[in-house]
Formats: structure tokens, sequence, C-alpha cells
């Protein structure tokens, strides 16, 4: 069976891109004729899969004209001719779903959580386009009853993205390091990680902070970090590659995540997978299905910083609970790697054909 | 292969196509369509899924749907009539609420109007299926008696075989019957929000009005009862009447002034053993103008009856009489409990929202002139308390009454009005009203009743005919017009050459290369021009005070009530507007210009941006073009600043000095309570709550609640969305602000907020009075930070607050202070001066 995917961008640098990646490699892998197609060239193309199994199309121009970008994701669609289609956002289903030719399955994926939903003015384009597909997939089963009951989508279901992989090993969660990984945009807050951070720390010598990322919110960050004082245990990694990035779990103790808003943070689940515990907001359902609160790390009402600090100073002092928790994250973010969630596909492919 | 649900469609004759294609276009694509008691053509006959099978020939409709069951093969089952068709994912999501619930049955929402081939459709009668639940039992929630339809629902095969549920036969209403044993024997059933089935035809029941029809629903509520109590459910069968008044009877009542007394008495007639044998207690759970039908019907008073019906339906006329003892309020002259209408709340309405009855006795036209007799009845005794005038108004056109006392406490009213002065515009409609107007300029209208048998008065005037008559079930008068030899004109449809935004963003951008804008002139727009209010109002009262040399239009978009008088409107998007935004040397707004004008290299662009945090929402490449107008922006303080300036990628200057519209709220305004009282008619001894629900709320039992706890101490000011409703009884209790566009002025005349929307919570901070962040049905989108107050999600809880606001106002004294700091720190009263300052003078030392 054809399972097309269509992204806005297919090659560029992103969580939606990982996920479309890994899920098509994977697919392809148990004999589906997998083609992941892109609406525009990505400026500094990424390759996600060293040998992929699977078809990989974008067309040569930049950002096109609607009517360009429709025809050209309409011809994808009919020269897969009949199978699944996979419209990986609102922007693509809102383009496409129009066009999808007859014979062919369409299932709208949205990558973000219903209150990200509701605060960007995607609710509107999500209820007008996704009740007509086959099915409408959400991160989290809390963010798909939300989406069924407020936007009134009958076909809503709910699939989590896989992990990229399975480290073998796990970490030791001795070096008191508390790590935070993003981009330093405005919405990852992670100002509210230092300020927790700096109040957390401030009786427990020798921790430091770690940001894996980069911004354009970085002098503000360093400013945040020098006004708390704590200018000096506060460690601007900048970029890590993807590969690197186990190490980082490895070497570190407690992941901390201070988001406005989240869908299926795939940072936690990586952390989880290599045995590290979290302390989150808790501000959506994709957040709440990775971090069972008090069994996989800690989960903290999403404004109050105050309670935020307790949690993770908490984890900080306290080096068996660390491992207990890391232990239990680690045994929960096995239904997120790449073979359950495969075969929760392969049912849902075949619940559309039922 | 078994398929999954067998759908079973009844008729008579050929089935209806576009039913037949919803349900073989169904998402779900394992089932079958079984076609009872029609030949064996028509469409779908090449589908492999269809199977026909011939009815017997008597029994009616049931006992074709009592076929269609025995034949289903499938473990679930739904059932379908002509003229209902399915939503693309109807079986396919109802199957799947079934096998996730383990629950017999699920019921779906009716959605009304065309499919057109989308999965969601018209929003579906609230209420009743949202949210989506399990219900464990009707006993658990036994108000959804009145989800009667059988077509809504995907049953398991196997409960209907077990309990032997079968459609009644040989009886019209067999939906009502078989449902009340459905919900009798279901252990448990899911309701899903989303609508299942659309209605496309008209009324369900499209021979409502036919005697026969009463008497086939009091035959089938009887054997719907009788099936309960026989069943061992004696207990539902309160709740399943209260489904018959609610639904059944109200369609007859509704349409009861057009029948003739002949046809009302025989109606009666018919009724009133049914409603003898109600159990005790059912009517007072009904509209009180439905149990007042009832008891009417019930004691034979025909002629009462129909005077009543006409409260039904839109006017929703009061009373000819009413009677008050020890509080209560009854309909017509005697106090009776079956007569009690105190849940209407007629009685306290205030002067401006209370209720006169008017009837038409006599119409004629001479000419263009319409003569009236009207009879006018004053059930509360309105007009003797207030001295009032009286005109008729027919759109705009004004003539003074002369009411005439008349012995049993009503009105006689004779009206003469010329229609030729209406100058109707183009097709239009019209209603007849009487206002009586208060020497405070308060003023109360009434639409007129009239016999439902008038004929109409037609004639010529202006060019157009004009049509004077009764429209609706209870019979106003309603003047309509229609240009004359119009059908050349209307079949061509109006040119909309040179009116596009394109069109107009195609010749501005041409324009500012050649016109320069001027110094001494202003465009100004606050709300996206709906009204002269925020920001850009202070800034423009400042500019006055000065006498700066600057003249300034305002933009407006629909209403242009409330904007200054003495100050040029121009309509938003006009072409009148397009030359001002080229000829502006200053743009002042607080929610954006439209974004595909261009901003002149001269002239320069204040932003008052008034919502929080950010402009949600657009593409991000536009309205990055839009924040580069931006010359500067007023921040209201340092939150502001740190989150919506990087969030816009804004770079010019920030003006910190707080918000213009603030400065009234710190420095106060002496005047601002009584106006608001006067305005909004708020007697002295009641405190004020100012109410502002999030705005996606639609209405409701909370306001109820809410607002029966606080009367007699509280009056709620509600600032809501226009798709609010106000429950009609507390209508006395809750005053709409949305008349009174000064939000200023009513957070100055207000006791306490109640609210979780943030530029209000925010604004009213100012004031230092007590807020209390209040979400019925769970916290709202963005609870931010720190919070001014208690986070209620009930109305108990609110209620109890404010019982004791200065315990609230002590114990969260901290979070108060915390908020103010982050969010108001800037707002010291002198805002406008310095934005003012800084804005519009370093162009004068410049020049």
């Amino acid at each position: 069976m054809t399972v097309v995917f269509v992204c806005v961008d297919a090659d560029a640098l992103g969580g939606v891109q990982q996920v479309t990646h890994t899920l098509a490699q994977g697919l392809a892998v148990r004999g589906y004729a997998v083609r992941v197609a892109g609406l525009r060239r990505a400026g500094a193309p990424f390759r996600y899969v060293e040998r992929p199994l699977y078809e990989r199309r974008a067309p040569g121009w930049g950002t096109p004209w609607r009517g360009v970008a429709r025809w050209w994701g309409a011809r994808t669609l009919r020269e897969a001719g009949g199978g699944i289609a996979v419209l990986t956002c609102p922007e693509v289903t809102g383009l496409l779903a129009g066009t999808v030719p007859e014979g062919m399955r369409v299932i709208g994926q949205y990558h973000g959580s219903f209150a990200q939903a509701r605060a960007g003015g995607r609710l509107a384009q999500v209820r007008r386009h996704y009740g007509t597909l086959d099915r409408a997939v959400f991160p989290s089963a809390d963010d798909a009853w939300r989406f069924a009951e407020e936007a009134l989508l009958p076909n809503a279901v709910d699939l989590p993205g896989p992990l990229r992989a399975w480290p073998d090993t796990t970490s030791y969660l001795d070096v008191p390091r508390v790590l935070g990984v993003g981009r330093l945009v405005p919405g990852k807050r992670f100002d509210r990680l230092i300020t927790a951070f700096a109040r957390a720390a401030r009786a427990r010598a020798g921790w430091e902070l770690h940001l894996v990322g980069d911004g354009p919110e970085l002098p503000r960050l360093r400013a945040c970090a020098a006004a708390a004082g704590v200018a000096d245990r506060v460690v601007f990694r900048g970029r890590v590659a993807a590969a690197e990035l186990g190490r980082e779990f490895l070497n570190a103790a407690v992941l901390g995540l201070t988001s406005e808003h989240e869908g299926l943070p795939p940072v936690v689940a990586e952390a989880a997978a290599h045995g590290m515990p979290a302390v989150a907001f808790d501000v959506s359902g994709g957040v709440r299905s990775l971090v069972l609160d008090g069994t996989t790390g800690v989960l903290v009402p999403h404004p109050d910083l105050d309670a935020f600090t307790g949690a993770l100073a908490g984890l900080m002092a306290d080096p068996a609970r660390r491992r207990r928790l890391g232990a239990a994250a680690r045994a929960h973010a096995a239904s997120f790697r790449l073979e359950p969630v495969l075969d929760r596909w392969e049912e849902l492919f075949a619940a559309i054909h039922r | 292969m078994r398929p999954d649900v067998s759908v079973v469609l009844t008729t008579f004759d050929d089935p209806d196509p576009r039913v037949v294609r919803s349900v073989l276009g169904q998402s779900l694509g394992n089932l079958e369509l079984i076609v009872v008691g029609a030949g064996t053509g028509g469409p779908g006959g090449g589908d492999g899924r269809v199977r026909f099978v011939a009815g017997q020939d008597s029994g009616g409709r049931g006992a074709a749907r009592n076929d269609g069951l025995d034949a289903a093969r499938a473990p679930f089952v739904m059932v379908l009539d002509a003229g209902a068709e399915l939503t693309r994912h109807a079986c396919g999501s109802l199957l799947a609420e079934v096998e996730r619930t383990g629950a017999d049955f699920a019921t779906g929402a009716i959605g009304w109007g065309q499919a057109r081939g989308r999965g969601t459709a018209a929003a579906p009668r609230a209420g009743l299926y949202a949210p989506r639940r399990v219900v464990d039992g009707i006993r658990a929630e036994p108000r959804m008696f009145l989800d009667a339809a059988a077509t809504n629902k995907l049953y398991r095969t196997a409960f209907l075989r077990e309990h032997g549920l079968r459609f009644p036969e040989d009886v019209h209403g067999e939906d009502v019957v078989f449902t009340s044993t459905v919900f009798r024997d279901a252990r448990r059933f899911a309701v899903v929000p989303w609508p299942v089935r659309l209605v496309t035809a008209g009324r369900a029941g499209d021979d409502a009005g036919d005697m026969e029809d009463v008497r086939r629903r009091v035959r089938a509520a009887r054997m719907a009862d009788a099936r309960l109590r026989d069943g061992g459910a004696p207990d539902l069968v309160g709740d399943r009447q209260r489904r018959f008044l609610v639904h059944d009877l109200r369609e007859h009542l509704d349409g009861l002034p057009r029948r003739s007394t002949v046809w009302v008495k025989e109606f009666a007639a018919v009724l009133r053993p049914y409603l003898d044998e109600l159990e005790p207690g059912v009517a007072a759970t009904v509209d009180p103008m439905v149990a007042v039908c009832c008891h009417l019907v019930q004691a034979d008073r025909v002629d009462d009856l129909v005077v009543a019906a006409r409260s039904l339906t839109t006017p929703r006329a009061a009373p000819r009489h009413a009677l008050r003892v020890d509080g209560r309020t009854y309909w017509g002259t005697r106090a009776h409990p079956g007569l009690d209408i105190t849940g209407l709340g007629l009685a306290e309405l205030p002067f401006s929202a209370s209720r006169i009855r008017h009837e038409v006795t006599e119409m004629t036209v001479s000419g263009t002139v319409v003569s009236m007799t009207i009879r006018t009845y004053d059930p509360f005794a309105v007009l003797r308390r207030h001295r009032t005038v009286a005109d008729l108004v027919v759109r705009g056109v004004r003539v003074r009454l002369a009411p005439r006392r008349q012995p049993d406490g009503g009105y006689l009213i004779r009206a003469e009005t010329d229609l030729a002065e209406i100058r109707p515009g183009r097709d239009g409609r019209t209603d007849a009203l009487i206002r009586f107007t208060r020497a405070d300029g308060h003023h109360t209208s009434d639409r007129l009743l009239i016999d439902p048998a008038t004929p109409p008065l037609a004639l010529t005037a202006g060019g157009h005919r004009i049509t004077v008559g009764p429209v609706g079930d209870s019979a106003f008068l309603r003047v309509r017009w229609r240009r004359a030899g119009a059908r050349r004109r209307t079949a061509r449809p109006r040119p909309r050459v040179l009116t596009g935004v394109r069109v107009k963003e195609w010749v501005y951008r041409r324009l500012i290369r050649v016109v320069r804008p001027r110094r001494d002139l202003a465009l100004f727009e606050s709300a996206g021009g709906a009204a002269c209010t925020g920001n850009p109002k202070y800034v423009h009262e400042e500019i006055r005070r000065r006498g700066l040399p600057l003249r300034v239009c305002w933009s407006v978009r629909d209403d242009a009530a409330g904007f200054p008088a003495d100050v040029p409107l121009v309509r938003r998007m006009s072409w009148r507007y397009v030359w001002l935004l080229a000829r502006s040397g200053y743009w002042v707004d607080d929610r954006g210009l439209p974004p595909g004008f261009p901003k002149p290299a001269r002239t320069r662009y204040l932003q008052t941006w008034d919502g929080f945090p950010g402009p949600g929402g657009g593409d991000p490449a536009g309205r990055g073009a839009a924040v580069t107008r931006w010359d500067a922006l007023v921040s209201p303080g340092p939150e502001f600043a740190r989150v919506f300036v990087p969030a816009t990628e804004f770079t010019g200057t920030v003006l910190p000095f707080g918000s213009p519209k603030c400065d009234v709220l710190v420095t106060g305004d002496p005047g601002a309570a009584a106006r608001v009282r006067e305005a909004l008619e708020i007697p002295p001894d009641r405190r004020i709550l100012l109410y502002a629900p999030h705005p996606g709320t639609t209405a409701g039992d909370e306001l109820e609640t809410l607002a029966e706890a606080l009367a007699g101490q509280w009056v709620i000011v509600l600032r809501a969305g226009p798709r609010y409703r106000v429950p009609r009884r507390v209508r006395p209790l809750v005053r709409s602000a949305a008349g009174y566009p000064e939000v200023n002025d009513l957070i100055l005349a207000s006791d306490a907020l109640a609210g979780d929307c943030m530029p209000l919570v925010r604004d009213y901070a100012c004031t230092g009075r007590p807020i209390l962040i209040y979400s019925p049905g769970g916290p709202a989108a963005d609870p931010r930070e720190p919070v001014p107050g208690p986070v209620l999600t009930t109305p108990k809880e609110l209620v109890a607050a404010l019982a004791d606001l200065e315990d609230v106002r002590e114990r969260h004294a901290a979070r108060y202070a915390d908020f103010r700091a982050l969010y108001c720190a800037e707002e010291t009263g002198d805002a406008a001066r310095r934005v003012v300052d800084a804005f519009f003078h370093p162009h004068e030392r410049r020049r």
C-alpha cells in the first residue's frame, strides 16, 4: 500500500519533520511504499534518515503561490494512485483536503495541543478542514478528546510521535546538572527555568543548568541568569546535533520543561528513554501522557513557579528518587518506541479501511 | 464478511437517493443497508451492500422497521427514515463510541441544514448532547427523554433482541414509544456532541396542526407511559411526560392563535384527559407559560388559552392581566397555583425592559395612511407608575399617540401613520412598535399583536408596494415593502466593480506615490471601527484638551452611535477611508489598520495595542509587514513589553507610560457611578457586579444560579459576546452592558469584577477593587502567572466569595499586589499626556 506524507517543508529542521521521517522509514521497512513530499524547497535540507527506503519529493521553488502549491500537492497525491495520504499540518490540510483523488484515504495530523490550537488561532482551521477527513490524528488522548468535544470532530484519534532511537545505555543521574532543551524562543519560557533553578540551587553548590539550543532569546536569558545571580552556573550550550543529544542526557540528572505550550514534546520522551525524570508544567495532554506525576517525573500546575521550584529542588536533593523515577520513565517510554507506534499506525490504517 | 453495522431504511416508495448516498458514503465501509418496503430498484441498486426486504402490508412504519431489525445481520444497527441524512462519520464514530464504552447504544446530536460533504454541520441544539459522556442509565439524567428520535442512535443489536425492544405497530409517533423503552432498559448509553444526522426537510412533524396528529401524539405518549409503568419504571413516567409538554404539546400550542375557536375547543377536549392524568409536579418543571396553557386546557378556558398561547412565540407578549400576591405573580386575575408565572420575572423588570401588550383590534387604510385601533394592556402598571409619552414607531417615523384610560385598567389608542413617510430603501421589512418614553430618556417598546386572520393591507407609496399584515405564530404587525416593478432590476446582481479590497489596495499603493500626508490630519480607529473607545479615545481627548492643531477623523464600521457628534466619521474600507489613509499625517489605532495598506513614508503610526498578550493567528509574514508600519507602541507595563514586543518583533519606539485608557481608572471619576446607575436603571441600594464571561460562552444555567443567589443585594452588569443568552427568569437581575459602550464607566461604577479575560482584568486591577477570577466549566485558556484574586469555577463559590469581599481582599492582597506590579506598574494616571507629548510633539519641533 502507498502512504504519502505531505509537509510544508519536508526537509527543514523541526519536530514535525523528525516525526514524519522516522515514521516514513519505519513504514517503509514494514513494506509500505512511502513518499514524503514537501510543498517548497528547504533552504538548508536536513538529513533525518541515513539510508532512506522511501521516496522524497520536493519542488525546485521556494515559497510558491497558493495555487501552485495546491497543484503540486494534488499532483503528488494523484501520482500515488490510491493508498493513504497523511497531511501533517493544518496548512497542508486546508490546501489539499479538497483535492484528494477519489479512492484515496486521508489522515490529517495536528502536532500541537488543544490549548495551543486555541491560543494560536488554529482551532478554526482544524474545525473547518479536519471533520471531512477519514481520521484526524492528535498527539495525545486528552487532546483528541477535547478536539472531538469542542471542535465537534467525530473522527479524532490519538497517535503519539515515535522515539527516534532507543538508547542502550541509561543515565546514572549522578552528574549534578539540570537540563533544558529547545530553541531559545519566548514560547519555551526558559527564563522561568532559570528562575526556578536559581531558587532551587541556592543551597546546593555544584549544580548547574545546561540549556541546549540556540535562538533569539539568548541575550535576554543571559541577563535573566545574571539577575538571578546564577550567571556562572547557567551554561548555554548552543545547538547540539541530534546524534550527540544522547550524551547530554547521559550527563545530566533532571530535565526541566517550562514551556508555555507543548504538543507532545519529543525531548521529554527522549530523556525518559535515557532513564531521566522530568519536572514539567502541566500544559497539555501530551505532557501528561509523557510525564506521569509521581511515577516518571513531577507535573506542576501550569503557572505555579513556586511549585516548580519545589519539585525541582526535591529531585535535586534525592538521588534515589531520581533513579526510581528515571527507571519508571524508561519503562514508560517504551510505549513510544518506533515498533509499538508503527503497530498503532497499522491499526489505524486497518480501521480506516474497515 | 459480516457487516459491522446494519442501517435500516423504511420507505413507501423508492428510497430517497440523498439518504442512500449518505449511508453508502459513510467512512465506515463495512455496513449493510436494509431497505424495507420498497421495490427492488432505486439508487444504490448496484451496490452489493444494499439489501431489499419486502415488508408487511399492514402495521405502518413501525412494522416495517421491525422487519428491518429482524433482518439485520450486524452486531450494531441504526434506523433511518426518508429525509434524514447521516453525516459522513456517523456510523463510524457512534460505533467507536459504543465499542469503547460498552454502552447499549450511543446517541448523537441532530444538525440542521445540508450536509455539503462536510463532517460537521450547523451547530446542534446546545445542551442536551454536550459534553461527550457516558450516562449510567436514564435515572442518572432523566432529561435525556427529550432526545426521543430513533434515528440518531446506534444500538447494540443484541441489546434490542435481549430485551425484546421493537417498534409499536400501527402507531404514529412510534419513535417516542420505542425510545422510551430503549432508555428504560439501557444500563448505560453514550452521548456525543457532534451531529450524526442532518434534518433537511422542514419541521419534523409537517402535519402539525392536524387534529389527527394531536390524537396520535397523545396516543403515543400514553403508550410510552404505559410501557414505562408496566416495564417496572413507574418513577420515570414524570420525566418522560415532560418531553410531551416541552416538545409535542408545544408544537401545537404555538400555532393556536391561528386556529378557529372550534378547533381549539376540540384540541382542549382531546388533550384534557391526558393532562389530567399527568404525574403531579410535571407542569411545574416546564416553561411557566406552557404550564399556564396546560392549566387553561384543564379548566376549559378556551378563549384565555389562545390569549396565553400568544405569549409563547416571538414577540413573547406580556399577559393581558397579572396579579401579584405575596411576592408571586399570577397570569390573569386569579391567584391559582397553576397560573403562577413568577419564573418569567416579568414583574420586576426595570422600566426600559418592561413589557406591555398591544392588540390591534381594527386596521384600515385610506391612500397611504393606515389607521388602527389598539387595545393596550399594562399588566404590571408600568404606565401608572411612570409618566411617559407614547409613540407609534415604524422605521424611524414616529407618530405621537394619546392613550385613553379604560375602566378595566387598560388603554385604548387610536393611531394614524402615513407610510409614504417611511422612505423605504431597497426591499425590506420592519415591525411596528409602540414606544413609551420617560422624561429621562429611557424608553420601552413592544410589538403590536393583531388577529392572524386579518388580510394584509396593500398600498403603493414612493414607488414601492407596501404590505401591512400579521406574521408569525402569535401574529404581530409587520410592514414589508418591495420596489414596484422591481423584477427587472433585481434580476441582475448589483455590479461589484471597484469595490473589492484588492482594488482599493492597488489604487492606494499608487495614490501614496503622489499624495503627501497632511500634518494636521489624523485617522483614529478603535476596536476595528466598532466603537469610539479604548486608548485612541483617550489620546483623542487629550489632543482636544490641549487644542492641538489636528483634525481627527474616526473610522466607523457599522453603527455610528456612541461616537462624538462633532467629529467627522468615515466608513471603514470605503473609498474615502482609503483616501484618508493616504492623506493623514497620523494614524492611531488599537487593533491594526487593514494589513494590505503600507504606511506612507512621512505618516506616523501610533499603535496602542489593546489585546493581551499578542496578535494571535494570521499569517506570520503578513503580520510582520503590518507590525513594521508601527512607529510607536504604547506599552501598559513591563510584562507587556517583555511578551508582546519580542513576539511581534517590533523594533520601534516603545512608550512605557502606561495606557491612556487607564488614566481615569487611576485618577477616578466621581460621576461614573451615577451615569451607569442612571443609564442601566440600577437602584442605589444594590451593589454592582461586573461580570465578563469568557467570549466563547453562550449562556447558561450558571448565570441563573448566580443571579438568583445574589438577588436583593447585587445587580449583575453583563459584558458578554453577542451570542450570550440571558435566561428569561433572571432578566430583572441582569443588565446587559451591550448598550453602554464605555467600559471604564462600568469598571468605576462596579463593586467587584467576575471574569477571566485578560485586558479587562488588567484594567480593573488599576482600580484596586476586588477581582474574582471566575471561569465556569474549568479554568480559562490562559492562566497567567499571578492572578489578582481567587480562581473560582462554580457559581456557588462565586456567591460565597461575594458574601465576604473584605475577607477575599485581605487573603489575596499579596497576589493582587504581585499582579499589579507585573501588569499595572506604569499606570500613574498620566499616560495620555505623556503619550501625546512623546508622539505628537517631536514633529512640531522638527518643523
